[in-house]
């Protein structure tokens, strides 16, 4: 447990940061794993940069509101 | 020689060796520089070790879409960490890193342990410095690997020897420097160069994890820059909005005890 939290401080040490940033893959690997989804391909560089900008304002919101 | 590559390693590894030089010259000051330099030493030691043996090991056996897609992952934490933290500290939330600080505290946390100037090995010297520099080296080395095995798979090699030159030539310019001043580089804009830091590595993860998911971006490596530039405006509306909002803040602050202080003040009017 010890070295899971050592690892996850060395890394991210934010919550919002890096459920964010799982989301984000997860909605990512489905848009290009799915079939049905195929047609957002080609968005795959704008969501995620989107993506991306919306967990750092996400966990800025939280620090100034915590 | 992948000059962007070693741009980014330089700069980001130049943080890592300015906080490591920082405790190094703490426990060279107040314990000995013998047992700094062996502390110092056996940890870079350690990390020539895990970084021969895991460098290899992730550029021979793992699918290079695969580990670019992990690395992208882990840069976008690294690098959202280190900007969030920028940001922070720009919108004046978050009080500036200050090395002065740093090495002062740590100076009266050892001088407390009754720990004192002297000629031979000090154990508790040796493991505070081992444990910094491991630390901080670590970062670097992760960095180096990272930075230098995504750029393709032709290039992987290249790619991590230029992330190396550019580490290696941090580390050098900030001991150099160190040994030159005598200070705890508190010279250096840490928090400008965190800022840098944190832009080039969500750009970097960014471009590589989408094209871990197979994606294809426009201008091929030319795109990183525009990230970069993306990042570096919506980093600059994201400082504006804290300054704002902390100014809002400090105004119902004042207004709040302005309106709690008037009845005192009418009640002694005469």
């Amino acid at each position: 447990m010890k070295a899971i939290k050592a690892i996850y401080n060395f890394i991210v040490g934010d919550m919002v940061i890096l459920v964010g940033v799982i989301i984000t893959m997860l909605v990512l690997a489905l848009i290009n794993f799915v079939g049905a989804l195929s047609p957002l391909r080609i968005a795959t560089g704008a969501i995620l940069v989107v993506a991306v900008l919306v967990v750092l304002t996400a966990t800025l919101y939280r620090e100034i509101r915590g | 020689m992948q000059w962007a590559i070693a741009t980014a390693a330089f700069l980001a590894s130049a943080v890592e060796f300015v906080e490591a030089f920082t405790i190094v010259l703490v426990v060279g000051v107040t314990i000995n520089w013998r047992s700094s330099l062996l502390g110092a030493f056996a940890a870079a030691a350690t990390l020539a070790i895990i970084v021969a043996t895991l460098g290899v090991a992730l550029v021979k056996w793992v699918p290079i879409k695969d580990f670019q897609l992990a690395v992208g992952i882990i840069l976008i934490l690294f690098g959202l960490k280190w900007l969030k933290k920028a940001i922070l500290r720009y919108s004046g939330l978050k009080a500036l890193h200050d090395e002065e600080a740093i090495f002062e505290e740590t100076v009266a946390e050892i001088r407390a342990r009754g720990e004192t100037v002297a000629p031979r090995f000090q154990p508790f010297g040796v493991a505070l410095s081992y444990k910094s520099v491991l630390l901080e080296g670590l970062e670097v080395a992760f960095i180096v690997i990272t930075f230098g095995s995504s750029i393709s798979t032709s290039a992987a090699g290249n790619g991590i020897l230029s992330a190396a030159i550019g580490a290696t030539v941090a580390g050098i310019l900030v001991i150099a420097a160190g040994a030159i001043i005598q200070a705890p580089l508190s010279k250096v804009p840490e928090n400008t160069l965190k800022f840098i830091v944190g832009i080039m590595l969500t750009s970097f993860g960014t471009f590589w994890a989408a094209e871990g998911f197979g994606y294809t971006w426009p201008l091929s490596d030319a795109f990183i820059p525009i990230l970069a530039a993306i990042y570096l405006l919506a980093s600059y509306i994201l400082v504006s909005w804290l300054k704002q909002y902390k100014r809002r803040q400090l105004a119902m602050a004042s207004a709040t005890n302005a309106s709690t202080s008037t009845p005192e003040q009418e009640g002694v009017r005469p």
